[in-house]
């Protein structure tokens, strides 16, 4: 799960930051009097970034969805209680696992 | 208030209380009450400009500019700061165990400083928008309105410094012997952030008020660019203290999330390490980031740069948040009552507005949103979406304890399910808004451009089903708090374990000594 948690950090800020980098590059390349090419420019940047965000919020929004419906205590596959539940506060945790 | 509702006790008692829990009341019941006046000034606007064209509520741009300065200034500093001081008064010396804040005179002397505060930028009625940028507040922002808003923040963040530097002392110095700094929860670790935060922050703005006043005396000519000053010198000032300010709202909520979610999964918290390093992050990067609000102010593009990816640096540290509340809930067997919904919808819209701030931070598209309703759609995404869902939510798992009863949960459910449906409604067209053109902060626009009047209405009715949930809220509150059912003080939602806070507040006056 940790490994799980870092690689999906590691992916979200290079999709966050690696269509920067690149667009810093290309606008100081770019010669000031192409107003009109730049401003294309600066809407694919929008509509790719708008696309990463999206790609991403629909995998995070999805994980959350399914994990509501999944875990709520009223689903048929979830009527066990969990194995904090005998402590005397679950979410305090258990200290000799670590917790 | 178990106590002040079953075992009446005079309101002075209350008032002049040096008494941690007691505080923290007098700072709910100031942040739920400025909550619906602000709210009541949100909604004249949109119904103003859900009829454009026909001046319908507010006659005039002025009256316009002061309502929604005042409302601006209302939600920000007398209902989001007071509500996260009141719930962080009320929790943090229980959770550090120790009797109470670390100065409670100075405590119950900060609280007072916020209706002195608050009755100046009401009396005033500022017409300067809450960001108060120069040159207009200095130049042409009429007195004694302007005056009254640089002298009631100038109390309102005195009172700030003053409950930060007490939760600082509380949580380092007071807290229990046996209790390693790690091992503080995470809610009183977002309380101490904040507070370094604001002792950090909070001064620059402070000096730039006295510059404001001074400016506008004519004694000094800091941001008149007629004498020589510089008016983008203010914004570097005001947006080093705010955008900060924008994390200090938040963590707060973050942190009551921290509390709800793990009790309501039944299973402890996935990771504590990595919410207390996300919140420290958060904490130095917040500091990273003021320029953004800028771009358009004609920085050089190195500076914009690093200013992009000091703003993208919030980024790991935030999905850090949302990564631990998911890997908490996963194994869980989660009761959706009114708390935890509150929670996973906050989680839900911070995650979406956290993804309009990415792309608002590249400089690039910075310049289409810039000054559009773009950005008061991101921001009231932010406040309401998270702050706001983290607030209500913590409310109403605090409701048993305060009252000794329970709420409805079918209100609540009811309560969750407009706000959330308003909030999307209203503040996603918003985005809509913006990337059309719309500039922010406008009075009227013309009739002829449909799209921008249907986006407007919609968001409008949006915005009124907000305001149904909140009428909602106040009558639950009020209703509930006299004639809901006395709760198990022990365990109020069947969900196992303690709920078990209340047991250790002690207060002098007998209020919680009872549990």
């Amino acid at each position: 799960m940790k490994t799980l948690i870092a690689i999906s950090i590691i992916v979200l800020v290079a999709i966050a930051l690696v269509p920067q980098i690149a667009h810093a590059q290309l606008a100081q390349q770019t010669a000031p009097e192409k107003y009109l090419d730049l401003r294309a420019t600066v809407w694919n940047e929008f509509f790719r970034m708008t696309t990463a965000a999206f790609t991403v919020g629909a995998v995070v929004s999805g994980t959350m969805i399914w994990l509501v419906w999944r875990f709520r205590e009223s689903n048929p596959k979830n009527k066990a209680p969990t194995r904090w539940e005998h402590l005397d506060d679950p979410a305090a945790g258990d200290p000799e696992e670590g917790h | 208030m178990v106590l002040e509702l079953q075992k009446p006790r005079p309101v002075w008692q209350i008032m002049f209380s040096t008494h941690h829990t007691d505080v923290g009341y007098l700072y709910l019941v100031f942040g739920i009450t400025f909550l619906f006046m602000g709210g009541v000034l949100a909604m004249i606007i949109r119904t103003h400009l859900f009829f454009p064209g026909q001046g319908v509520l507010i006659s005039d741009s002025a009256t316009f500019n002061r309502i929604f300065t005042v409302h601006g200034l209302t939600m920000l500093f007398l209902f989001a700061l007071p509500v996260a001081n009141g719930i962080g008064n009320i929790l943090v010396p229980i959770m550090v165990r120790y009797k109470d804040m670390a100065y409670p005179k100075l405590n119950a002397i900060a609280f007072w400083m916020n209706p002195v505060g608050a009755a100046l930028l009401w009396l005033g009625f500022s017409d300067t928008t809450w960001v108060s940028y120069a040159p207009y507040s200095v130049i042409r922002a009429p007195g004694p309105a302007a005056d009254m808003f640089i002298f009631g923040m100038k109390i309102l963040g005195i009172s700030s410094i003053l409950s930060s530097i007490n939760f600082v002392v509380t949580v380092i110095k007071c807290k229990h012997p046996d209790m390693p700094l790690r091992r503080v929860p995470l809610f009183a670790w977002s309380m101490l952030t904040v507070s370094l935060m604001t002792i950090v922050a909070m001064p620059t703005y402070a000096a730039a008020l006295i510059m404001m006043l001074t400016d506008r005396l004519g004694i000094s000519g800091f941001f008149n660019p007629w004498a020589g000053g510089d008016p983008i010198a203010y914004l570097h000032l005001f947006w080093f203290t705010f955008h900060p300010e924008v994390y200090i709202f938040l963590l707060p909520a973050i942190g009551m999330m921290y509390e709800i979610i793990p009790r309501f999964s039944r299973k402890p918290l996935y990771s504590q390490a990595s919410g207390v390093f996300a919140f420290v992050m958060l904490g130095i990067v917040g500091f990273a980031s003021w320029g953004h609000h800028m771009y358009s102010t004609g920085m050089d593009f190195t500076t914009k740069v690093v200013f992009m990816i000091g703003t993208l640096a919030a980024v790991p540290a935030s999905g850090m948040h949302v990564f631990n509340f998911l890997a908490t809930m996963w194994g869980g067997r989660i009761r959706f009552s009114a708390p935890m919904k509150f929670s996973v919808g906050g989680i839900a819209l911070f995650f979406s507005a956290g993804a309009g701030g990415v792309l608002n931070s590249a400089m690039p598209l910075d310049f289409i949103t810039h000054g559009t309703y773009w950005v008061v759609g991101h921001m009231h995404l932010f406040l309401i979406g998270t702050i706001g869902f983290g607030f209500v939510g913590m409310i109403y798992y605090m409701f048993p304890y305060i009252t000794g009863r329970m709420y409805s949960e079918k209100l609540a459910s009811a309560h969750f399910v407009l706000m959330f449906w308003g909030t999307v409604q209203t503040f996603f067209t918003q985005h809509i808004l913006g990337l059309m053109g719309m500039p922010r902060r406008v009075y009227d626009y013309p009739t002829s451009f449909t799209s921008w009047t249907i986006l407007n209405q919609i968001s409008t009715v949006g915005a009124w089903l907000i305001g149904a949930s909140f009428v909602i809220f106040l009558a639950s509150l009020i209703y509930f708090s006299a004639k809901g059912k006395p709760a198990n003080m022990d365990d109020p939602w069947g969900i196992g374990g303690k709920y078990y806070y209340p047991v250790a507040a002690k207060n002098p006056h007998g209020g919680h000594s009872g549990y």
